[in-house]
């Protein structure tokens, strides 16, 4: 059985086709890594299969379960986290009552307690290193450290899936190589949860990370390979670089 | 209801302000006129609070509830009249009534305007409440446009003497008694999954989506809450006070404007904040009524627009950041 499965997703805006036929299938404590230039349709896909739009054409399902048409807020229970490509904090709250919030409405709703849900928050503010800003407004904490919250509010939901959009756009190099180090640390402690990351152009952290790549390019699915093969695949050199001069 | 004494420092200042109001008006000549005005302002901004201050919604047409409310009183005296012999049971049916009448009409708008964000959620409820008004005149429902006047009715089922004791003195004890459950509700609202979920919906809706929230439930709750408290306030304020209901007096949306202002002078989304508010909101109207007749409205429009520049998070949203990290914050929330 397959934690995720894409069939023929297609998703337009007006005559725009953002997502051509795409289909992906996603195992169990997978980490993929979905790259593409600028506007290749990356975003519409991680909506798609969070809710927030629902696609014209194929199915999407989640542990066998069709859940296509399944809104929102019904996914999170699920087991299907995500963080934006723009951080976006609950603000007025502090970070340790964001990280509680994921807690309390992810995998673990209707289990735990709001102070369980605190206790659960503290472990993985501690695990993305904010425990100094943990009782700071979320919305007074640098671009980086926002981040790093939503990384902590995402899995205080106990996802199954993970799906992180341009988790390192924006970064310098020093905090994308403290970033990718994260990720892996804490894909060890939790072996069975799967990631999807979406990256628009830093590839050493798709290297760095990715077991899986799949290259996008106008709405539609390039290559589905390993990373090394994707990643010196003709056709994605292209996609980035253009073809070589006098062929 | 687990209740945890110890989260309860908070409710500590708002009950000992309501308290204080209680024996100023009790034992100074002259104050309680007083001491009930500022106690209805104080319990609109707290009811008003729990759906604007907690969710960030913008309601133009509270008002109604409390006129509903008001209405759920006197029908409930007026049509059950034969079984006089009930009492004072006839006034708990008509509060039982108001909260039914306020719950339902906050169901019916809740299900249609909760869709709506911002400004188009505002405007649609500016529609609902005036909408109402109209269809109750037009339609001549509840005796349309003539209102219903129950004062003998009152009189009746309780006594000449209980019905003026209750628009002298019990409708306005009453008042502070829903102010103060109010302010219990809220705080236990701020300490439950409900608050958190609303702090995430006020912030950012959609992430509360993401995040597993289903944002429409929540706001269905705050809004239903708020508007019984609203529909309570009604019934003991102005139908038990004033044993009549006018439609255009209880649909007046000067006290959703003035809802507004208390909320946002006080500190929208904070406990202590409405209370406050409405004591502010509530003494300079008073006084400067008193030494200015006339041009009250002229002084106190720069007045409330200085505070809000200057305390953008009301005057306990300011207060609230200054005692960080003493031993007053567990007291002002």
């Amino acid at each position: 059985m397959s934690l995720l499965r894409l069939e023929n997703v297609t998703k337009r805006f007006g005559g725009l086709v953002a997502v051509d036929n795409v289909s992906l299938e996603v195992q169990e404590g997978e980490l993929i890594a979905i790259v593409g230039p600028n506007g290749a349709g990356k975003t519409t896909l991680f909506n798609v299969v969070s809710g927030a739009f629902l696609p014209e054409e194929g199915k999407v399902f989640f542990e066998d379960r069709d859940i296509t048409q399944l809104p929102t807020y019904k996914r999170a229970p699920l087991g299907l986290g995500r963080t934006f490509q723009i951080p976006r904090p609950f603000s007025s709250a502090t970070v340790r009552e964001n990280v509680a919030i994921g807690a309390m409405f992810g995998t673990l709703a209707g289990e735990v307690s709001v102070d369980e849900s605190l206790e659960i928050a503290d472990h993985y503010i501690e695990r993305v290193a904010l425990q100094d800003h943990r009782d700071k407004e979320a919305g007074t904490l640098t671009p980086v450290e926002k981040k790093l919250m939503e990384i902590a509010r995402a899995l205080a939901m106990k996802p199954k899936l993970l799906l992180m959009d341009e988790a390192m756009a924006g970064m310098n190099p020093m905090d994308i190589d403290d970033m990718v180090q994260l990720l892996i640390r804490l894909k060890e402690e939790e072996p069975t949860m799967s990631i999807i990351a979406m990256v628009e152009h830093i590839m050493r952290a798709v290297a760095g990370l990715a077991e899986r790549v799949m290259v996008m390019h106008q709405g539609a699915k390039l290559v589905d390979a390993p990373t090394k093969e994707a990643l010196t695949d003709p056709r994605v050199v292209e996609v980035y670089l253009g073809q070589p001069k006098g062929e | 209801m687990k209740v945890d004494l110890g989260k309860c420092y908070p409710l500590i200042p708002v009950y000992a302000i309501y308290l204080v109001m209680f024996f100023i008006g009790n034992n100074m000549p002259g104050m309680w006129e007083l001491m009930a005005m500022l106690a209805f302002y104080c319990a609109l901004g707290q009811a008003f609070n729990i759906f604007l201050g907690m969710t960030g919604y913008v309601d133009f047409g509270y008002v109604a509830f409390m006129g509903v409310g008001t209405y759920g009183m006197a029908l409930g005296i007026t049509r059950l009249i034969q079984f006089k012999a009930l009492g004072l049971g006839l006034i708990v049916i008509g509060f039982l009534l108001a909260m039914v009448m306020s719950t339902l009409l906050a169901l019916a708008v809740g299900a249609v305007a909760l869709r709506l964000r911002g400004a188009y959620f505002a405007i649609a409820t500016i529609g609902v409440n005036e909408g109402f008004r109209f269809l109750i005149e037009g339609a001549k429902i509840w005796n349309g446009s003539e209102g219903i006047i129950f004062m003998s009715h009152m009189n009746e089922a309780v006594g000449d003497k209980i019905a003026s004791a209750f628009s002298t003195f019990w409708a306005d004890v009453l008042v502070l008694i829903i102010a103060a459950l109010a302010a219990f509700v809220t705080l236990y609202y701020m300490r439950s999954k409900i608050g958190y979920a609303l702090t995430a919906l006020r912030e950012d809706e959609d992430a509360a989506k993401v995040m597993g929230i289903n944002v429409t439930k929540f706001k269905i709750i705050a809004f239903i809450t708020s508007a019984i408290f609203a529909g309570l306030l009604g019934a003991s304020a102005w139908a038990l006070k004033t044993p009549y209901v006018f439609p255009p007096e209880v649909f007046e949306i000067h006290y959703t404007v003035e809802a507004i202002i208390i909320v946002l002078l006080g500190g929208a989304g904070t406990l202590l904040g409405p209370v406050v508010g409405g004591l502010i909101y509530g003494i300079s109207k008073y006084y400067l009524a008193i030494i200015l007749p006339g041009f009250q409205l002229l002084i106190f429009a720069p007045i409330i627009i200085i505070i809000i520049v200057l305390f953008p998070e009301g005057t306990v949203g300011m207060l609230k950041k200054r005692v960080k990290g003493t031993t007053l914050e567990r007291y002002i929330v």
